[in-house]
């Protein structure tokens, strides 16, 4: 997900209140291994869940290899950098 | 204090290939130790040796040097493009000329059979590895 998020970066999420949106870095579970979580960018929402993709796509393995995630394995939407201290702001819609 | 209050509790993956974080430039040193000793027993092959068991131990370790001198290769674009960032140029300004001395010497080590050229990728990888570790700390 670089360079959005950087390994060590401290995030705030924020529960899903709503439908994410298109280009929203959301945590989900990871449908492989569902205790482990992961970074990405919602890429289009459907009925039922959303594909996310990861931005350096070339190197992430996401929905374009184990599909979308359904809503209910949303964690949260990622929403806000508080360190390290020189990378502190909101993460915006890519 | 502060700092440990909030510091967060849930670890989250940005990068799922590989669990993030996993960079080691022992792999291009084995792969530069092989390409050394096979270009040692390359040359210390008989030069008029040509049954067919002295021909296919020849091209046997000249495919082995191939082999490893693209493995080294590939090994150092990994730690170049992903491990190194930016802000390690300040520490390391001479970073990308010695990735770049590097990689060329990868290539130079299947062109040839040179000890020389080996001694020398296996030193410009030594050089990395420093690096690599100096960052660490």
């Amino acid at each position: 997900m670089e360079p959005a998020l950087r390994e060590g970066d401290w995030i705030l999420v924020l529960p899903p209140r709503r439908t994410p949106r298109e280009g929203e870095v959301v945590v989900v579970r990871d449908p492989r291994e569902r205790s482990r979580l992961l970074l990405k960018r919602v890429a289009s929402v459907t009925g039922d869940g959303c594909a996310v993709i990861g931005d350096r796509a070339e190197h992430s393995t996401d929905s374009r290899h184990f599909g979308p995630v359904p809503y209910a394995d949303i964690v949260g939407r990622a929403a806000f950098r508080y360190a390290p201290l020189r990378r502190i702001g909101p993460l915006r819609r890519g | 204090m502060l700092g440990r209050l909030l510091k967060p509790t849930t670890i989250a993956h940005a990068h799922c290939d590989i669990p993030c974080g996993i960079y080691d430039p022992t792999p291009a040193k084995i792969a530069a130790d092989t390409v050394a000793k096979m270009v040692e027993k390359i040359t210390a092959l008989p030069a008029d040796a040509s049954d067919f068991a002295a021909r296919n131990s020849f091209v046997r370790m000249v495919a082995v040097k191939e082999e490893h001198a693209q493995i080294c290769k590939k090994e150092l674009e990994i730690l170049w493009t992903d491990y190194f960032k930016p802000e390690h140029l300040e520490k390391f300004p001479k970073l990308h000329e010695t990735f770049w001395k590097a990689t060329k010497l990868c290539s130079k080590n299947k062109q040839s059979v040179d000890a020389q050229a080996a001694s020398d990728l296996q030193a410009a990888v030594k050089e990395i590895s420093d690096m690599f570790w100096a960052s660490k700390k």
